[in-house]
């Protein structure tokens, strides 16, 4: 969409691997299989097995998430300029952090258990405020590693206290 | 502004008094006490109700009673004692470092190059025994500050000024930088203080809900609904007696170590910020104080307001309890020397920031669509840029503007919800260090929010290249 506020056009974005989007689907739809499951179990403990029908609910939601993860991993991505770092997410409700990079802090490269079977992991920026918040997810970890060096040596060139 | 013996560009002196130095004697008695109290009133509360009920105890019973209070009493004065054996601060020409901890030992080191403020609190028990509490805040994330409880009055103020000294990158004669001298601006008048307390929507609250329950008690000829309101009215007066007492004599100084406040009425404190530690500025007017045209002004300071969110934290943030608008802008000049520096920006830009509406003084407002979303507030949505400071204003009935430093933006952001995407609105919020002000401007034009943040990144890269006053700042002076 050209001219559009939130998408800074001079700039060239990078995406975020689809594997977060995996991840993030196997978190839900597993919590929401297992609420199915619960509910048919009962449906049956029960004897009614019509209630068995309102497991549909929760498939369904699963379905609707599976679909809305996918834009919202799609939505998420981030570009370094020459002074600082932008990060771009959300479908319905979009916004844009800018992080000079002479105010970060410091740089944090996080992955879970989840994270490592799917080979993924986050960067999180840290600025003095709490309220910055700069967090990429979804990088393949050799690529985090190496976002992280480049970000604390530009930082490190350019900070001056706060 | 240096007087003789305090001369910048000087070579720093060798550390000489790098000894560890223990706390005031008296300190474990001073802290004690409250935790003794808070026993008596727990034990008073108990026993009181058995004694209602049952009768006067037996001999047995009080000395047991008596005995466990002694027991309390006595573990924790060994304790107290012990912490105040272990607690020892000592001072070099980098840094204050404190050791403490009975079981679990900790020392903390505060680098005095990022040292953003310096309180003396004394609170009413430690004053009677002309003793005080010295409070360093260093940037960190937390609770980060360095408390020294208790030292003899003198020491702290004298720790004090040799602490800022350091800081600052001075050069003095003797073992103690002198105190550097202060100049009183304004002192908020007691009068005013307590019309600005009930001009308060709470209190007024209050007052109708006491009036009403008075009347309904008298026509019902019951207490009931007296009782009923105690809880409700003791919260009221709790929080309306602590912003007196805190408020109490409120005093807004300047010295070569930057703005001083005086202020507390049981538990006195004196804060000193030193300049370029101000990293944003709010000047709020509520309904009720628009009749005197009176401003508050709150700041943020790295470290200020660390810790939970309770009365104290939100006190230290205070730049000004209750101010004429003449006063508070006096205030706000002097915590942002950068504001007077801006070429580009007059009075009357700042008074369109407090006051104003729409796109006056060259203030970027929020277009008339943006009435769908806020009806009420639209047209105060406005940002100002000047050379060196931006201005945010925001707010029909309590009205708001916040000052931030090109210099001190942290981080930067645009959001945009479907509504506002809808009708090409987008907000702008700009991220400062942890403390009341959360500067933000909803619903801009988003084509000049998208303006906005690309040309506030690029100008608080500058801002920061230009070396604005961080660290020590009296070298090169």
């Amino acid at each position: 969409m050209a001219g559009d506020p939130m998408v800074p056009d001079d700039v060239t974005w990078s995406a975020v691997s689809p594997r977060l989007a995996l991840g993030r689907r196997l978190v839900s739809g597993g919590v929401l299989l297992v609420v199915a499951g619960l509910i048919a179990a009962l449906a049956a403990a029960l004897g009614r097995p019509l209630l068995t029908l309102i497991a549909l609910a929760p498939l369904l939601i699963a379905a609707m998430l599976w679909w809305l993860i996918g834009r919202q991993v799609a939505a998420i991505s981030y570009a370094e300029r020459d002074d600082d770092l932008l990060v771009r997410r959300g479908v319905l409700y979009r916004s844009l952090v800018v992080v000079p990079y002479g105010r970060m802090q410091f740089v944090d490269v996080a992955a879970g258990p989840l994270d490592r079977a799917l080979g993924i992991a986050r960067v999180q920026l840290h600025t003095a405020s709490p309220g910055s918040d700069a967090s990429i997810p979804g990088l393949a970890p050799e690529q985090a590693a190496t976002l992280r060096d480049r970000l604390a040596r530009r930082g490190e060139a350019r900070l001056a206290g706060l | 502004m240096s007087s003789p013996e305090r001369t910048a560009d000087t070579p720093a002196r060798p550390p000489q008094d790098a000894a560890w130095q223990p706390l005031h004697p008296l300190t474990p008695f001073v802290r004690g006490w409250k935790v003794l109290a808070a026993l008596l009133v727990v034990v008073g509360q108990q026993r009181g109700g058995e004694i209602a009920r049952s009768g006067v105890p037996s001999r047995t019973e009080a000395l047991a009673t008596l005995a466990v209070i002694a027991g309390v009493a006595l573990i924790g004065g060994v304790y107290a004692l012990l912490a105040w054996q272990r607690a020892r601060y000592r001072v070099d020409e980098h840094a204050l470092q404190l050791r403490t901890g009975v079981l679990f030992r900790q020392e903390r080191q505060a680098p005095l190059d990022r040292l953003q403020a310096v309180d003396v609190v004394r609170p009413l028990l430690a004053r009677f025994f002309g003793l005080a509490e010295l409070s360093l805040e260093v940037a960190g994330s937390g609770d980060s500050s360095i408390k020294l409880s208790l030292l003899r009055e003198a020491d702290a103020q004298a720790l004090r000024s040799t602490l800022l000294a350091r800081a600052a990158g001075l050069h003095y004669e003797g073992d103690v930088a002198p105190e550097a001298p202060e100049r009183v601006v304004l002192t908020v008048p007691v009068g005013r203080m307590v019309e600005s307390l009930l001009r308060n929507g709470s209190t007024l609250f209050g007052l109708v809900l006491l009036i009403a329950t008075v009347v309904a008690a008298v026509v019902m000829r019951t207490a009931a609904p007296l009782v009923a309101i105690l809880p409700i009215g003791f919260t009221i007066v709790g929080v309306v007696w602590a912003r007196f007492t805190n408020g109490f004599g409120f005093t807004v100084a300047t010295s070569p170590d930057g703005v001083r406040l005086h202020h507390g009425l049981l538990t006195t404190r004196a804060q000193t910020v030193p300049p370029g530690r101000v990293q944003a500025v709010r000047l709020r007017q509520p309904l009720l104080w628009r009749g005197r045209d009176w401003w508050r002004v709150e700041v943020n300071v790295a470290g200020y307001g660390g810790g939970s969110r309770d009365e104290r934290s939100v006190d230290e943030n205070l730049l000004l309890t209750v101010g004429s608008r003449a006063e508070a802008l006096q205030v706000v000049g002097l915590a942002l020397p950068e504001l007077a520096v801006a070429a580009d920006i007059s009075a009357a830009a700042v008074e369109a920031g407090l006051t104003g509406r729409g796109p006056a003084q060259g203030f970027v407002a929020s277009p008339r669509s943006a009435r769908m979303l806020d009806p009420i507030g639209w047209a105060r949505h406005g940002v100002r840029v000047s050379e060196t400071v931006l201005l945010l204003r925001r707010g029909v009935l309590v009205r708001e503007l916040d000052l931030v430093p090109h210099a001190r933006t942290q981080s930067l952001g645009l959001q945009q919800g479907p509504l506002q995407r809808r009708l090409g609105l987008a907000s702008f919020v700009l991220h400062s260090t942890r403390g009341p002000i959360r500067p933000s401007v909803q619903h801009l034009p988003a084509a000049a929010a998208a303006l906005l943040i690309h040309d506030q990144a690029t100008r608080a890269m500058s801002a920061r290249a230009d070396g604005a006053a961080d660290g020590r700042w009296m070298m090169g002076r």
